[in-house]
């Protein structure tokens, strides 16, 4: 019982703790009150799918994906295409929550508040 | 119960590879390719360079064009005047106003950060025109060089700031990044080939170089695009911020 369950945590238990920090961050973004909040957790739940996909792109037995001198097989590189996938990605996220900032800017200026009970109470006065 | 609902998932549904393995699916069938050809056709020995920017380069550059377009965005959002005072920060923002000025007027942080600033602009360089050989690319130098700014604008306090961009203008450089982008594929496009096709740029050198000018005309691109969408969407946040040690 025990091997079998190591086993399975060294081949797959990385699915776990991603699974269990985009929880995190969805769990973060339903109970989270105050919108500043939310976003933090937004970014969480962003760096559990990057993680999840370079998951993916480890090999035993592979090197970084710059080629050296004689080593010419695909089996001696990890595979390249989740890291250039998820660089892209990262820098996105930045761009995404730069736009989310901004519009936090927005609320804090109109309604005095990011907190989301004070938001609707100050909602129905106007 | 909450285990069993991860848990089961994993057992019952065998779909996802084993970690590490080469046979996996992820790691077969198009990335041994790319490792496989990536010196032969790009010449760029690092093979993420290679596949975001060669074999993929149309997508990379909407990516930078996304990019620019969030900081557009963040520049329009808060295009309104602002106005004078937010009205909850007034108590707080008296109250530290004797606390925040002693921590923050210390010399140690303003001399290292200004010694700290120029290394970490030399080291975005070499990540931006060494980012085909070894580590390194674009996107990264970017970002280098648009923390430096913020580090700047933020931790040191100057009574004249060496260099100072508003936020039409930092827009307007991080417009130029796509442009140059855009540029290099009808460049290539004149010589003869496809859009973003580097080996048909018209110039009378071989094909690998042809490669390499090619991967670093796009780099310079997106390094230009990143670190002046990061410039503006600082810009633009930074002046509607009222801090607690600013002395208006």
């Amino acid at each position: 019982m025990m091997t079998t369950i190591s086993a399975f945590l060294a081949s797959k238990g990385i699915y776990l703790l991603t699974l269990i920090l985009l929880s995190l961050g969805v769990a973060g973004i339903i109970v989270c009150n105050n919108y500043m909040k939310k976003l933090i957790c937004m970014n969480i739940m962003q760096v559990a799918v990057i993680f999840f996909f370079l998951c993916f792109g480890q090999k035993d037995g592979g090197t970084i994906p710059v080629a050296v001198d004689g080593l010419v097989k695909a089996a001696d590189y990890i595979n390249p295409l989740p890291h250039g996938l998820m660089l892209t990605a990262i820098v996105v996220s930045l761009g995404t929550t730069g736009v989310g900032l901004s519009l936090l800017f927005r609320i804090m200026e109109k309604y005095g508040t990011i907190e989301e009970d004070d938001l609707i109470k100050r909602e129905k006065k106007f | 119960m909450l285990i069993v609902v991860i848990t089961v998932p994993f057992i019952a549904f065998d779909v996802l590879p084993v970690i590490g393995d080469p046979e996996s699916a992820p790691n077969t069938h198009v990335s041994d390719y790319y490792i496989e050809h990536a010196i032969d056709e790009c010449n760029s020995p690092n093979m993420v360079t290679a596949v975001i920017v060669d074999y993929r380069a149309f997508d990379t550059m909407f990516e930078t064009t996304v990019m620019f377009l969030a900081g557009i965005a963040v520049v329009l959002i808060l295009a309104n005047r602002p106005r004078k005072r937010i009205p909850s920060a007034g108590s707080y923002k008296r109250s530290m106003t004797v606390a925040g000025r002693a921590i923050y007027n210390t010399v140690n942080k303003d001399v290292m950060i200004s010694a700290i600033e120029p290394v970490i602009l030399v080291y975005a360089i070499y990540v931006l025109f060494h980012g085909e050989v070894s580590l390194g690319g674009g996107f990264q130098a970017g970002a280098l060089i648009g923390m430096t700014y913020l580090l700047d604008t933020m931790a040191v306090r100057r009574e004249k700031p060496l260099f100072r961009l508003n936020k039409f203008q930092s827009g307007a450089i991080a417009g130029l990044g796509p442009f140059i982008y855009a540029v290099t594929g009808i460049v290539s496009i004149i010589g003869g080939g496809l859009y973003l096709e580097y080996n048909k740029l018209p110039l009378d050198i071989h094909q690998a170089e042809l490669h390499s000018i090619g991967i670093t005309a796009v780099e310079v691109g997106v390094t230009i695009g990143v670190a002046g969408t990061i410039i503006t969407i600082l810009n633009a946040l930074i002046e509607r911020i009222s801090f607690d040690d600013d002395n208006d």
